[in-house]
């Protein structure tokens, strides 16, 4: 199978599955406008395109998780029509999901988990393995399932590296039946050998006739697996592609003429000590170490595909996360934060991802939200004032314009926009020097989200990092903008050169490996 | 005539009244009831007995309080008194070292115990429930362990001969005294509530440890060393437990083996009533108080009307889930606020 495949030629086999004219419509948006797609026996296909694109759902149509508004789905050129993923898992079609612990369960066996469905078949049912099954019974049935896959039977799941669980969760789908194999952003959670290990599975699973689909950001790794590569771009398919693949071609494809248009200009020195300086910081110990400053008064944005590694180094300048490497600098003095609060006392304020879970109290109300990054402020001799705490949530709510009844209105009856604007008035409150945000614009309207960019560059924050992965977002608030891809830098702008597809494109540039 | 438009918001109005001011509202007409069925119940003796009754109860609670505001739980408070009442009685009556040494150890102890529960919670990270499990059975073994399962008071048998010390009048005065008629146990009652519930409500510490019941993480990100305060809520628990288990062997005047035994489920219903206590939703200080009171108050006053003693948990039972659904249940609970 290692041929060059011409799908639409003559002397093709029928493709295993494949869609023809497939429209989608979600009420008056049409995400995709009849596309062509099919995989054949043998072929690992790569799937791209820029968020929006239509990838998602195109994947959706084809592993029967919706249904297309228009348009035929074959099988083996047979017209057949999905009522949901388990109805297309009969008909051979498995995928697997980027979040894998979703579909295992940690606590128990690889063995178990192998043959969880047989278990937990009634023991009346074909393939069942009894009421009581034995631990022979279980090993005997999963070895035969894991083939010649090399992992250890009797591992507790939870131990198991994320490579192996997705070795496990394809095992599992093969031994199904499956004939089409959807693998959607595997290597996002995986360090640069599991990757390798990964591919080199794909590429065997393909030469033993298996059809994959492979979905990936990653421009690199479409180049390194994929025997073809369909390329979609605003909901049709932008291009086509087999080997030898063109880099520059795919990424013309997926992005218009606008790709072109990639820029990377360094900017000039800073003038003055910076606020933060990193040198030598890494996002995980297995990617590169990096370089990076921010300026008083400036807003460095830095964003990046998922799995960039962008919370990880905020994280750590933070002082949520141990430094990995390196050394840091704040206001030209050393600094190690070992603990957030090493970080607020130079004047940190850290916002970190999903704000619900790590920056609220969601049964206070929006004085204590935010006085308890400064409680030392709201004193009044050796106890806390009421008064104090009421009168500097007063303040905040002007300033930030937030819409809530008064500062005694608890924090969940706010808005996730004017939540997120209480949470950043708490450090903007404690007098802070650098705010570091992480995706802040999440679940936030478009209107908090510029107060928010003006607040941040206004300078009253002192400083500020922001991390979002939306090109758009960081193009609103930032002054400079870092491009991160595998925890590395790849590209550094500043927004007034690029736009959002530029930015998109930029994302998808693979670092050098070396 | 525009009743159908104001009806709802009266209904929220009274809701939110009951929700805030239900259970004092209850506590008072409680007392209103037997004040005016019971001559012998508004006197300023009955009173006393009243706050006597509880004044052990609430101060171990407040313990529990604490407990409870860094989202833990604190099962060993009951175990702790134990302890301390031995200990308390061996240091006086075996070892003949006096009523000074006797209160400081049993604080001590109690001290001790509360920092070995905060280590064994954060250090080794077992869950609160299961870890003061654990210390609850390690220490009210531990009390008999101390005294070979015997009571301590003056004149038992100690290695064979009779023991050498006795319990000191200064010691019992903690437990049978009075200053001004009121006995000291009320007033320490008083005074560590009052302490207690400013330090909670109103000390950078206090909303530190609700801050970390509230949200952990989000305590942590926001400079909050966690580990170290919820050591010292459990810290804080065990010397308030202690101070109830000093209190209560003055009051025996003797080390009385299971003691403090029955006081942990008393001490977590007036700590999860006080919940209810001005639509508080959370552990507080006053509260808590408040929930010791309404307790002695009710079995008080049934007392007096002949109720039964035997229905006595059953009755304290019955208020515990009432309390509960007030400040849990969402009927009454306003959206806002």
């Amino acid at each position: 199978m290692s041929e060059q495949h011409t799908p639409d030629g003559s002397g093709a086999p029928v493709p295993v599955l494949s869609a023809h004219r497939v429209i989608q419509d979600f009420g008056s948006t049409r995400a995709l406008a009849g596309v062509d797609f099919g995989v054949s026996a043998g072929e690992i296909v790569g799937l791209a395109g820029a968020n929006g694109a239509g990838k998602s759902t195109l994947i959706g149509i084809l592993s029967g998780a919706l249904t297309p508004t228009a348009g035929e789905l074959r099988v083996d050129g047979v017209p057949v029509s999905f009522d949901d993923p388990e109805d297309a898992a009969r008909a051979g079609i498995a995928t697997v999901q980027q979040d894998v612990d979703a579909a295992l369960v940690p606590t128990l066996t690889v063995a178990e988990n192998l043959v969880l469905d047989r278990i937990a078949r009634r023991s009346s049912a074909a393939g069942s393995l009894g009421a009581f099954p034995s631990r022979r019974a279980i090993r005997r049935a999963a070895a035969d399932v894991l083939g010649d896959l090399d992992l250890d039977l009797d591992a507790e799941v939870s131990r198991l590296r994320t490579s192996d669980k997705q070795q496990l969760l394809i095992a599992r789908a093969l031994h199904r039946g499956a004939r089409v194999l959807f693998l959607d952003e595997p290597t996002a959670a995986l360090s640069i050998g599991e990757q390798q290990h990964l591919h080199d599975r794909v590429r065997a699973l393909a030469a033993a006739g298996t059809a994959i689909v492979y979905i990936t950001h990653h421009l690199g790794e479409l180049v390194a697996i994929c025997s073809r590569v369909v390329t979609l771009r605003d909901g049709v398919v932008a291009g086509e592609f087999v080997r030898p693949l063109d880099r520059e071609a795919i990424v013309t494809s997926m992005l218009g003429a606008l790709a072109a248009r990639q820029v990377a200009t360094r900017s000039g020195a800073a003038a003055g000590d910076p606020r933060l300086r990193a040198t030598g910081v890494r996002t995980r110990a297995d990617r590169p170490a990096l370089d990076l400053e921010v300026r008083p008064g400036e807003v460095l944005g830095i964003t990046g595909p998922l799995g960039a590694g962008k919370s990880e180094l905020l994280r750590q300048f933070a002082g949520a996360d141990p430094l990995l490497s390196g050394a840091l600098e704040f206001d030209g003095a050393a600094f190690l934060p070992r603990h957030p609060a090493d970080a607020a006392r130079v004047g940190i304020g850290f916002v970190a991802e999903d704000r619900r879970q790590t920056s609220e109290f969601p049964d206070w109300d929006i004085a204590g939200n935010i006085a308890i990054g400064d409680l030392r402020g709201v004193r009044r001799g050796p106890l806390l004032s009421a008064r104090r705490e009421r009168s500097r949530a007063a303040e905040a709510i002007d300033r930030l314009r937030i819409v809530a009844s008064g500062p005694r209105a608890r924090l969940t009856s706010l808005s996730g926009g004017n939540r997120q604007k209480v949470i950043v008035a708490r450090w903007l409150v404690a007098g802070s020097r650098l705010l570091v945000l992480d995706e802040p614009f999440r679940g936030v309207d478009l209107g908090a989200r510029a107060d928010l960019a003006a607040l941040l560059r206004s300078g009253a924050a002192g400083a500020a990092i922001v991390a979002a992965s939306d090109p758009e977002e960081i193009l609103e608030v930032a002054d400079r903008i870092l491009v991160l891809v595998e925890g590395r830098i790849v590209a550094e702008v500043r927004p007034a050169d690029v736009d959002a597809a530029a930015l998109s494109a930029l994302m998808l540039a693979v670092p050098e490996t070396s | 005539m525009t009743l159908p438009s104001l009806a709802p918001t009266r209904v929220d109005r009274a809701r939110a009244l009951i929700y805030r001011y239900g259970l004092l509202a209850l506590l008072l007409g409680l007392i209103l009831f037997f004040a005016f069925t019971e001559p012998a119940f508004p006197t300023v003796r009955n009173i006393l007995v009243i706050l006597q009754s509880v004044a052990i109860t609430a101060i171990i609670a407040l313990g529990v309080t604490v407990s409870l505001t860094v989202a833990g739980f604190d099962l060993s408070v009951g175990s702790i008194v134990s302890f301390v009442v031995m200990l308390t009685a061996a240091v006086q009556v075996y070892w003949d070292l006096g009523p000074v040494v006797a209160v400081v150890a049993g604080l001590v102890a109690g001290a001790l115990i509360g920092l070995l529960n905060g280590v064994l919670i954060v250090v080794a990270r077992i869950p609160d429930l299961l870890a003061t499990l654990g210390t609850m059975f390690t220490f009210a073994g531990l009390a008999l362990v101390l005294t070979a399962g015997q009571s301590v008071s003056a004149g038992a048998t100690y290695n064979g001969a009779p023991a050498p010390g006795r319990i000191s009048e200064g010691f019992l005065w903690l437990g049978r005294g009075n200053v001004l008629g009121v006995p000291v146990p009320v007033i320490v009652m008083i005074l560590l509530g009052i302490v207690m519930t400013v330090l909670l409500s109103r000390s950078r510490p206090g909303r530190l440890l609700a801050a970390i019941g509230g949200n952990p993480e989000a305590a942590r990100l926001a400079g909050v060393h966690v580990g170290r305060y919820k050591i010292l809520a459990y810290v804080v628990s065990g010397t308030l437990a202690a101070i109830g288990g000093v209190l209560l062997a003055a009051r025996l005047g003797r080390g009385d083996v299971g003691a403090g035994g029955d006081l942990l489920l008393e001490t977590v219903a007036a700590a999860l009533i006080g919940f209810a206590v001005l639509g508080a939703n959370r552990a507080n200080g006053f509260g808590t108080i408040i929930g010791a009171i309404f307790v002695g108050v009710l079995l008080n006053g049934l007392t007096m009307k002949n109720v039964p003693y035997y229905l006595q948990d059953f009755i304290k039972g019955a208020i515990l889930v009432g309390a509960l659904v007030l400040s849990f249940s969402a009927i009454f609970r306003r959206k806002d606020q």
